[in-house]
């Protein structure tokens, strides 16, 4: 005896789609500081498009050159090299993620590289400073 | 001496009555130190609501088949220890980002579409003929995959990552993490066929390296440094002259 059995047509299921809120990035402390990695861009943009405003100015000689030094101003630049240095902080760290390759068949350490890199930001830095110095003099 | 107990919260959702998902509470014995959230729901459906949905297998940590959300964090629900909550009640619901089936249960189709994209395989040029022998493989080539190859698909990453909940056409940290492992596997050549996947928009440069998928993994897969380094490889193929060399 044979039993014949008709397949039922599949069912369309019904599922819940939960939204994701607005707030997400407060739910964790660490969707919280890539909120603020990601945020500290916008500052550096604003501050970068001010200086090339300045270069574009000091283009016209030392008479059209006159930075603002308002108490306002002085504490937005603070704030945008706050900014500059945990963001530096940040992409420099994660070097050691990124950054892979080998030395005579060996991986080179993550630490090795991110230390690398921080000194490169180092030097670079004394660098920059002593020429901007030198200049200045 | 009063009996230990814990107060565990769950999702509730039937989609043939509910326009929404909503909490119920069960108050149950906390009998020993080594329960887990998925022992608690197993006592809840063995004692208490019978009707209670979830997924769950193997118990171990292996099959990655228990993840849900576990006090606001992804976790396999076998790996999560009661005592680390109690007193506090623990709250237990869907994983984040997907579709919820029913109860604990989400919709798991969209995470299996994007496995099979990327070809998750050995692809060769030229099949060899079996008696050319095996494919023979050093340590420090094992190595350089292995990570990558520990992946249970328990989607914890995917629940994590708020790029795929913001826009779930993402391909996702799961999925680009097990392409980088046939790429970086000396025996696969087939890195080419999976490019299109990996470089769409969708794919890797979506990724905006929350780095979340990284930590909620319960297998210590990197996922975030995988998509991070196939950013960099991927770009060095479009630079560099012999980026394209097979």
């Amino acid at each position: 005896m044979s039993i014949e059995v008709e397949a039922a047509p599949p069912t369309a299921t019904r599922t819940y789609r939960p939204a994701m809120g607005r707030g997400w990035w407060t739910r964790k402390s660490h969707y919280f500081w890539y909120m603020v990695r990601e945020f500290t861009a916008l500052p550096l943009a604003l501050w970068l498009l001010w200086l090339l405003f300045e270069i574009q100015r000091a283009g016209r000689g030392a008479s059209g050159y006159y930075p603002p030094s308002s108490t306002p101003f002085v504490i937005f630049s603070v704030i945008c090299l706050l900014f500059a240095l945990y963001h530096s902080f940040t992409f420099l760290s994660l070097a050691g993620v990124i950054l892979h390759f080998k030395v005579l068949d060996k991986p080179v350490a993550s630490r090795l590289i991110v230390l690398s890199q921080f000194g490169g930001w180092l030097v670079a830095s004394i660098v920059i400073g002593a020429v901007l110095i030198g200049f200045g003099r | 001496m009063a009996e230990k107990r814990i107060t565990i919260r769950a999702t509730r959702y039937d989609p043939e009555k509910d326009r929404a998902p909503r909490m119920q509470s069960y108050d149950i014995p906390f009998t020993d130190d080594a329960m887990v959230v998925l022992d608690a729901l197993n006592y809840i459906k063995s004692h208490v609501d019978g009707s209670l949905s979830y997924r769950w297998s193997c118990r171990m940590g292996i099959c990655g088949s228990c993840g849900m959300t576990v006090n606001g964090t992804p976790k396999l629900s076998c790996s999560a220890f009661l005592r680390d909550y109690w007193p506090r009640s623990v709250t237990v619901t869907p994983l984040n980002n997907f579709p919820i089936v029913r109860d604990l249960v989400v919709d798991m189709e969209d995470f299996m579409e994007k496995l099979k994209s990327i070809k998750p395989w050995i692809i060769r040029k030229e099949e060899l003929p079996l008696g050319a022998g095996e494919h023979r493989q050093t340590m420090d080539q094992i190595d350089d995959f292995r990570q990558f190859s520990q992946c249970i698909n328990c989607m914890l990453c995917y629940s994590a990552c708020p790029v795929y909940g913001l826009d779930d056409k993402f391909l996702g940290p799961a999925a680009i993490a097990l392409a980088r492992r046939y790429n970086l596997d000396s025996r696969d050549q087939g890195t080419k066929e999976r490019l299109p996947m990996i470089a769409h928009p969708d794919g890797i440069w979506e990724c905006s390296f929350v780095g979340e998928c990284s930590v909620v993994c319960p297998k210590g897969v990197d996922p975030a440094k995988a998509i991070q380094q196939t950013k960099l490889d991927t770009t060095m193929r479009f630079v560099l002259p012999y980026g394209n060399r097979e």
